[in-house]
């Protein structure tokens, strides 16, 4: 199957915000750390499927 | 304990309020003689009263009935700590209800005046020039409140005991105030008007051991910082015709970056996303997800409110 594209749509500072975490070492760059995300976000959800009722 | 030196003791009798010069490394004691005597606050940097306490900020960080351990936060944007709670006997104070006033008393039980705590606080800090424009919302000390279902603020009696107390250690010079809150007929101080003892006793070396470390951050601002430093001293509002707008961090620019998921990565999006607020745009849920994934990850205080672990 096709890979599907999401078109993010960030300002300058989301953009820092997600440098300076991959300067941490969190991830090598934007992409990788926003499939992090994802993939950790929705591991999260597995676990726990109530986290996200209230927020 | 270690002892501590009183440097002077007063009684607050109600329908009065104190101000109180406290510098740095000084305690203030507000201690029940009676009982049940809720004490309304005010605290300004002593030598810049532009900088006075934030309610809003202090609950932010403490939550709605802020206690032993806990620090009384400036505004921003100086936000710096105050003051640290070293000593509450009694667990209950409130950042959530302002002042009572004249207007209150006025219009929900017909005094033409009243005993309150905005004039009562204004009467005490016209000993050092302020003005009724400069008394703030009001850290409410034994005061006994929540937030019922449908979202209002509520208060309820309160149980303190003579000699209940709460310390309040100056981290830097201020002009503490407080007052015998004026309310007698709401259940806040038990339906009385009560005297409360003020202490000010010179810090011990154990006290001072108890503070925490905060932050000291460029954000925390000072005149010297302001575009700006000069305290206008007339009352109308005029446009500077030289004025010109220096927001930081403007324009807000907008970058596309292009995600490409694996049907895997899709699935695992599609499971999680909210559709609930974002509809068939994935572009913001997945921005969504993104930025709440960083706050579980790395965020070190509840959203909104500042880390005030030290690095």
């Amino acid at each position: 199957m096709a890979e599907t594209i999401v078109k993010l749509r960030l300002n300058q500072q989301q953009l820092e915000l997600m440098d300076r975490t991959i300067a941490q070492g969190v991830a090598p760059d934007r992409v990788s750390l926003v499939r992090l995300a994802l993939r950790e976000y929705a591991a999260a959800r597995k676990a726990d499927p109530v986290t996200e009722t209230a927020r | 304990m270690t002892s501590r030196a009183i440097i002077s003791e007063f009684v607050i009798q109600p329908g009065t309020g104190k101000a109180i010069e406290l510098l740095k490394g000084q305690i203030l004691r507000i201690e029940q003689i009676e009982g049940g005597q809720c004490a309304d606050f005010n605290c300004f940097n002593l030598h810049d009263y532009k900088e006075f306490m934030h309610c809003g900020r202090t609950r932010t960080v403490h939550g709605f009935h802020p206690s032993t351990g806990t620090f009384m936060w400036s505004a921003p944007p100086r936000e710096r700590a105050m003051l640290y709670i070293l000593e509450d006997t009694v667990g209950r104070n409130d950042v959530l209800f302002p002042r009572c006033s004249a207007y209150v008393y006025e219009a929900s039980y017909g005094f033409s005046v009243h005993t309150n705590c905005h004039d009562i606080q204004a009467e005490a800090q016209r000993e050092y020039g302020l003005t009724p424009d400069d008394v703030h919302d009001s850290f409410n000390l034994f005061m006994c409140t929540g937030v019922d279902q449908d979202g209002h603020a509520f208060m309820t009696r309160q149980t303190t005991k003579p000699g209940d107390h709460v310390d309040l250690l100056a981290l830097m010079d201020v002009l503490a105030v407080p007052n015998v809150c004026g309310a007698d007929v709401m259940k806040t101080s038990n339906f009385a008007l009560k005297p409360l003892k003020l202490t000010v006793f010179a810090a011990a070396d154990a006290d001072l051991a108890k503070v925490p470390n905060v932050p000291k951050l460029a954000s925390q601002r000072t005149p010297k910082d302001f575009r700006n430093p000069a305290i206008k001293s007339d009352r109308p509002l005029r446009r500077d015709p030289a004025y010109r707008a220096e927001f930081p961090n403007t324009p807000i620019v907008i970058t596309e970056l292009p995600i490409s998921l694996e049907p895997d990565e899709l699935a695992m999006f599609n499971a999680v996303k909210r559709t609930d607020i974002y509809g068939d745009d994935d572009a913001a849920a997945l921005r969504d997800l993104l930025f709440s994934w960083w706050e579980e990850r790395f965020l070190q205080a509840h959203a909104g409110a500042p880390s005030i672990k030290s690095k």
